[in-house]
C-alpha cells in the first residue's frame, strides 16, 4: 500500500513542478512555490488515503450488506385431503393468511375462487421444509366441515393430499431495518433489465462509474426543462448513493460518489454492480422497515414473486427508482400511474416492446395489492417465542441476515380464533362488571406432538408489549391440584380414585412461622369423600391432607419433571397452587398429562433452511414416556369428571356440545387470577385472565378464562378425549361409596379406572346377591341337565 | 406385501450400488428385517390388525418406505411425522417411526415409539409383535439385557390371543 502511494505521488508532483516559473522577485515566488508545494503535496497526502479509505468503505459494503437478508417465518402448511375437518371459515382464514387472492377462477397461482362449500384453489410452487413442490390447480368439496372431495383440476383424479403454501408470518429483520427478499440476476425478468438501463443509464454497459456525457445531457435537458427531469448519475453512482443514503446534497458528497462509483468499477464487472442494484435500490417504506430491491418491492406492491410480474408492473417498479415516496402507487396512484406510462413510453422508443404492448400495457391499471401482506406485526407473540427457541440454537446475527427460512407450528386459522376468544371474550367479561384493564393469555398446542398451533399474549391483537403467554409469572392456584393427586396415584398400594380422604380444617405453621389454615371455596368441609370427588369438586382442606401425606417434596419433583425449569418454594402453600408459573409453563405440564403420559417439549420450530432450501436444522418429533403413565391415565379419566360433575361442568353448556374434555380450573386468592386448563382428544389449552398489577380482579376459573377457552374450542372441531386404559390399568364397575365391586345394574354403580391390583376385593351386597342367583342358575342348570 | 417391498428394495440398492463406490447392507441383513419385521410377519401368518387409514396417511407412508429404501432416512421420518400430525394416534405409523429410528440408532427414541405403538394399538397380533421386538432390540443396544429378554417373550406372547373378529 506504500509503494502505491508512493507512486501516484510522484505522478502528481510533476504538473505541480510546471506550475511554478519563476519571472520576478524570485524570493516571493520562491515562497509562494514553497507554500503552494506544501498545498499541493497536503492535498495528495490527504486525498490519497482518502481514496483508499473511500475503496475499503465501498468495498465492505459491497461484498458485505448485499447478502444482509431477513429471515422469513411461516406457519405450518395447511395439509388437505378427504376426510379432513375443517369449516369453511377457517379455509378462508387460511387463505387470507398465506396471501391468496380471491377471483373469478383460480387462473393463476396464489388465487381461488369459491361457490357455497366448492373451492378451486391454485397453489403456488413452494419450497417446503421436506422439499420443493410444483404449482397445482386443484378443486375442493366440502360438507359441513369435512372436505369430501379433492380434484387436481389439470390431471384430473384425486392428488390424495395437497399442501398449500405455508403463510409468511414474519420476517426478522436485520438491525438497520432493511427488508430485502434476494433474487440473483439470471432469475431477473429480461424486460427489468433493460428496461432499467434504458430509463436509467443507457450508457451502463460502456461507461467506468460516471458517464460525463450524461451529466452534460441531463443538465441541458433539465436547463430546458426548467426542473428535474432527466437525472446524470449511473447506475453505479445510484448504488453507491444507496448505500450511504443520505439527504445531504453537497458538491463533496457528490464528489465522494463519483470516486466511489469509479473504484466499484475497478473492482467488480457490470453483472455484479447490476445484480447489487436490483437488490439494493430503494423502493418503499413500511413502518419501520425499508423496502429494498426490486424482489421484496414486486411482493410489496403486487404479492408475487419478480418472475411473475407483467411489463406494465415492471415499468411502475422501474419508474419508482426516481422516487419511491413521490411515486408510492398506494398513496398517489395518479402520479404513479403518469410516471408508469412514462416509462412504458421509454421502453417504446427504445424498442423494448411494440406500440401495440405499450398501448395494451398503458390501458392496465396500477394493479397493486390494497395493503401489503405483511406477518410482521400479525402474530407477533408467536414469532416472539419462535425467536426465544430459535434463540438457543442459533446467533441472532446470523437470523437477521442470512435469510433463513424458519418453518414453525403455527396454524393460522387457530391463531385467529385464538385472539379472537381472548379479545371477545374479555369485552364480555367487561360488560358483565369486570375490570376494564383485565388481560388475558392463551397457549394451545397438539396434544401428541407438543407443536404449538396458537399462542396470545394481549387482549389487543397484534400487540405485544408484554407477552403474558411467555411472561406473565402468575400464581396458579387450583390448577397444581391435579399434580397432587397424580403424586398420590402413584402410590397405588395407598391411593386408588376411591381411597377416602378427609376434607377437613387443617393448620399448618409456616417457615415464616405464621399458621396457615386453608379454607374451602365454599367456606365448608366436606368430611370424608373419595379422593376423586376431592378433585373434583376441587377442595382445599382435602388435596393439603393428601399432598402432606405424599409430600411436598413429591409435588414438586413431579412438577419439574413435567417439564418446568423454575424455582418452586417448597412450602405447603405450594400444594394449593402458591407457586408462579407462566400460561406456557402451565401448557408445558398439561400436555405431558393429555398424551397419556407421553411428554414433549413444546414446540414452535420444526425446521430451519437456508435460503436454497437445505436443511440447516430440524426439530423432529422426540417423545419422552413418564414412568406411571398408568396413574397419568386415571387421573386424566379424573379430570374428565370435572368437567362432566365438578367445578367445570358450564363448559359444555358453554361449548354447546356434550363431548367429553378433560379440564381443571384454578383461581387465586382474592380472585387475582383465572386459569383454565383443558383439552380434547388432540388440543390442549390453558387460558389464564387477570390484571398486570396483580390487583384483585374479581375472576374465579369458570367464570373468566374457562370462558375464554371455550370461545375458542366452540369455533374448534372436538373430538373427545381417549380413554382407553394403557397394558396394566382397566376400567372396573365399583360403588364408590362402599369402596366394593359392584354390578352396572346395582344402584351407585360406576364405571372407574384402577391400576391392575389395586381394585376394591370387596363386592356390595347388590353383586353378592345377583353372584348368588347366578350361581343358583348355573347349579340348576347343570343339575337338569345331569337330571 | 413384505416380500415386495423387499425385492424393490434390492433392485434400488443393486442399482445405487452400481453407481457408488461402496456396496451398501444388502437389505435383508438390514436389523430391522432380520429382527423385528420378518419375524412378526412370519409368526402372524397373514394376521394384522390395520386400522383404517386415509389416503393422505397412506400416502405419506408409501413416500416413507420408498425414502426408507433409499436410504434416506431423514427424508423418511420427515413423512411419517407429516403422516402423524393426520393421524396422531395410529399405532401403525408410531411403529414405523420406531423402526426408522432403529436403524437410525436412535435407540431410546426407538424404544419410547415403540412403547406408545403399543400402548394405543392393538396389543395383539402382527403390530404387537413388532412393537416388543423393536422394543427388545431397542433395549439391547440400551445395555438393557433383561429387558430386551422380557421384551422378546412378550413379542411371544402377541399371537396367543387373537385379535377379536378374525
Amino acid at each position: 500500500m506504500v509503494g502505491k502511494a508512493k507512486k501516484t505521488r510522484s505522478k502528481k508532483r510533476k504538473p505541480a513542478g510546471r506550475k511554478a516559473p519563476a519571472r520576478k522577485k524570485p524570493g516571493l515566488i520562491r515562497r509562494l512555490f514553497r507554500i503552494l508545494m506544501l498545498l499541493v503535496g497536503l492535498a495528495i497526502g490527504l486525498s490519497v488515503p482518502w481514496a483508499i479509505w473511500l475503496d475499503i468503505q465501498i468495498r465492505d459494503e459491497f461484498e458485505g450488506r448485499v447478502w444482509d437478508v431477513p429471515s422469513r417465518v411461516y406457519a405450518r402448511p395447511l395439509s388437505l385431503y378427504t376426510g379432513k375437518a375443517i369449516t369453511k371459515d377457517a379455509l378462508l382464514i387460511e387463505l387470507d393468511a398465506a396471501g391468496y387472492r380471491k377471483k373469478q377462477t383460480a387462473s393463476e397461482p396464489g388465487s381461488y375462487a369459491y361457490s357455497g362449500e366448492r373451492f378451486d384453489i391454485h397453489r403456488r410452487g413452494f419450497t417446503f421444509e421436506d422439499g420443493a413442490e410444483k404449482a397445482i390447480r386443484f378443486r375442493l368439496q366440502m360438507r359441513g366441515g369435512v372436505v369430501v372431495a379433492l380434484n387436481d383440476m389439470d390431471n384430473s383424479g384425486d392428488p390424495g393430499l395437497v399442501r398449500l403454501d405455508s403463510a409468511e408470518i414474519a420476517s426478522i429483520y436485520p438491525l438497520h431495518d432493511e427488508d430485502r427478499t434476494l433474487v440473483a440476476l439470471k432469475e431477473v425478468p429480461e424486460l427489468l433489465v433493460t428496461g432499467l438501463q434504458a430509463v436509467e443509464d443507457r450508457q451502463f454497459k460502456h461507461h467506468h462509474g460516471i458517464a460525463p456525457r450524461s451529466i452534460a445531457r441531463a443538465f441541458l435537458a433539465n436547463l430546458k426543462a426548467r426542473r428535474a427531469v432527466q437525472g446524470g448519475s449511473t447506475l453505479t453512482q445510484q448504488l453507491v448513493k444507496n448505500y450511504f443514503l443520505s439527504s445531504e446534497r453537497t458538491l463533496a458528497r457528490k464528489a465522494n460518489e463519483a470516486i466511489m462509483a469509479v473504484l466499484l468499477e475497478l473492482h467488480y464487472d457490470k453483472a455484479q454492480i447490476l445484480e447489487a442494484y436490483i437488490n439494493e435500490v430503494f423502493l418503499g417504506q413500511q413502518g419501520k422497515h425499508a423496502i429494498h430491491g426490486f424482489g421484496r418491492a414486486s411482493e410489496f406492491y403486487f404479492d408475487r414473486s419478480l418472475q411473475d410480474l407483467e411489463p406494465q408492473q415492471i415499468a411502475l417498479l422501474i419508474g419508482m427508482v426516481r422516487g419511491a415516496s413521490l411515486y408510492n402507487p398506494r398513496r398517489n396512484p395518479q402520479r404513479a400511474l403518469e410516471r408508469r406510462n412514462q416509462v412504458l413510453d421509454i421502453f417504446g422508443t427504445t424498442g423494448l416492446m411494440s406500440d401495440a404492448e405499450i398501448k395494451t400495457a398503458r390501458e392496465r391499471p396500477l394493479g397493486v395489492t390494497e395493503k401489503p401482506r405483511s406477518g410482521s406485526s400479525r402474530y407477533p407473540a408467536f414469532v416472539d417465542f419462535v425467536r426465544r427457541q430459535l434463540r438457543r440454537d442459533y446467533q441472532a446475527s446470523d437470523l437477521r441476515s442470512e435469510g433463513l427460512k424458519i418453518f414453525t407450528t403455527l396454524a393460522p386459522f387457530e391463531q385467529e380464533y385464538a385472539q379472537q376468544a381472548v379479545t371477545k371474550g374479555l369485552d364480555d367479561l367487561q360488560s358483565r362488571g369486570l375490570p376494564a384493564d383485565l388481560q388475558s393469555a392463551l397457549v394451545m398446542s397438539d396434544v401428541a406432538s407438543g407443536e404449538v398451533r396458537a399462542l396470545v399474549g394481549d387482549r389487543v391483537a397484534g400487540l405485544n408489549h408484554f407477552n403474558r403467554a411467555l411472561d406473565a409469572r402468575r400464581q396458579i392456584g387450583s390448577v397444581v391440584k391435579p399434580l397432587v393427586y397424580l403424586s398420590a396415584l402413584e402410590h397405588v398400594d395407598d391411593y386408588t380414585l376411591i381411597t377416602p380422604v378427609k376434607d377437613e380444617p387443617v393448620s399448618l405453621r409456616q417457615p415464616d412461622g405464621s399458621l396457615w389454615s386453608p379454607a374451602n371455596y365454599d367456606h365448608k368441609s366436606h368430611g370424608v369423600l373419595p379422593l376423586m370427588d376431592a378433585l373434583v369438586q376441587s377442595y382445599n382442606q382435602a388435596t393439603v391432607q393428601v399432598g402432606l401425606n405424599v409430600g411436598v417434596a413429591s409435588l414438586i419433583r413431579k412438577i419439574k419433571q413435567l417439564g418446568v425449569v423454575a424455582e418452586v418454594p417448597a412450602v405447603p402453600a405450594t400444594l394449593l397452587g402458591a407457586v408462579e408459573l407462566t400460561p406456557v409453563e402451565v401448557a408445558q405440564i398439561y400436555q405431558s398429562l393429555a398424551a397419556g403420559g407421553y411428554s414433549v417439549p413444546l414446540r414452535s420450530v420444526t425446521a430451519v433452511l437456508t435460503p436454497q432450501g437445505e436443511i440447516l436444522g430440524r426439530y423432529p418429533l422426540r417423545l419422552m414416556p413418564l414412568k406411571n403413565r398408568d396413574a397419568v391415565a386415571l387421573l386424566n379419566f379424573a379430570l374428565t369428571q370435572v368437567v362432566d360433575k365438578g367445578t367445570a361442568k358450564q363448559l359444555h353448556g358453554l361449548l354447546g356440545k356434550n363431548t367429553l374434555i378433560a379440564g381443571k380450573t384454578g383461581t387465586t386468592n382474592e380472585r387475582r387470577d383465572s386459569w383454565f386448563v383443558g383439552y380434547t382428544r388432540d388440543r390442549v389449552a390453558v387460558s389464564w385472565v387477570g390484571l398486570d398489577d396483580n390487583r384483585p380482579a374479581g375472576v374465579t376459573g369458570s367464570n373468566a378464562a374457562m370462558r375464554v377457552w371455550a370461545g375458542l374450542f366452540r369455533q374448534l372441531p372436538l373430538e373427545a378425549v381417549d380413554l382407553r386404559m394403557p397394558d396394566g390399568a382397566n376400567f372396573v364397575w365399583v360403588n364408590k361409596r362402599e369402596r366394593a365391586l359392584t354390578d352396572p345394574s346395582c344402584p351407585g354403580a360406576e364405571l372407574i379406572p384402577f391400576i391392575e391390583g389395586s381394585e376394591p376385593k370387596a363386592s356390595t351386597g347388590c353383586l353378592q346377591k345377583l353372584d348368588d342367583k347366578n350361581r343358583k342358575s348355573l347349579w340348576r342348570k347343570l343339575f337338569e341337565r345331569k337330571d | 406385501m413384505n416380500a415386495k417391498i423387499r425385492l424393490a428394495g434390492i433392485l434400488i440398492l443393486t442399482l445405487l450400488a452400481a453407481c457408488s463406490s461402496q456396496p451398501p447392507i444388502p437389505i435383508e441383513d438390514h436389523e430391522v428385517y432380520k429382527r423385528v419385521r420378518d419375524p412378526a410377519s412370519e409368526e402372524s401368518a397373514g394376521v394384522q390388525v390395520y386400522s383404517l387409514q386415509n389416503p393422505a396417511v397412506k400416502q405419506l407412508t408409501a413416500q416413507a418406505r420408498e425414502a426408507e429404501l433409499a436410504g434416506d432416512l431423514g427424508q423418511a421420518g420427515t413423512y411419517i411425522e407429516r403422516a402423524l400430525r393426520i393421524e396422531p394416534r395410529d399405532p401403525q405409523l408410531l411403529q414405523h417411526m420406531a423402526e426408522i429410528k432403529l436403524q437410525e440408532r436412535d435407540y431410546q427414541q426407538a424404544l419410547n415409539f415403540a412403547v406408545r405403538s403399543y400402548d394405543i394399538g392393538p396389543r395383539v397380533g402382527e403390530i404387537c409383535s413388532r412393537n416388543w421386538r423393536t422394543i427388545s432390540v431397542a433395549k439391547e443396544y440400551l445395555q438393557d439385557a433383561s429387558g430386551a429378554r422380557d421384551a422378546e417373550k412378550r413379542a411371544g406372547q402377541c399371537m396367543n390371543t387373537r385379535p377379536k373378529g378374525l
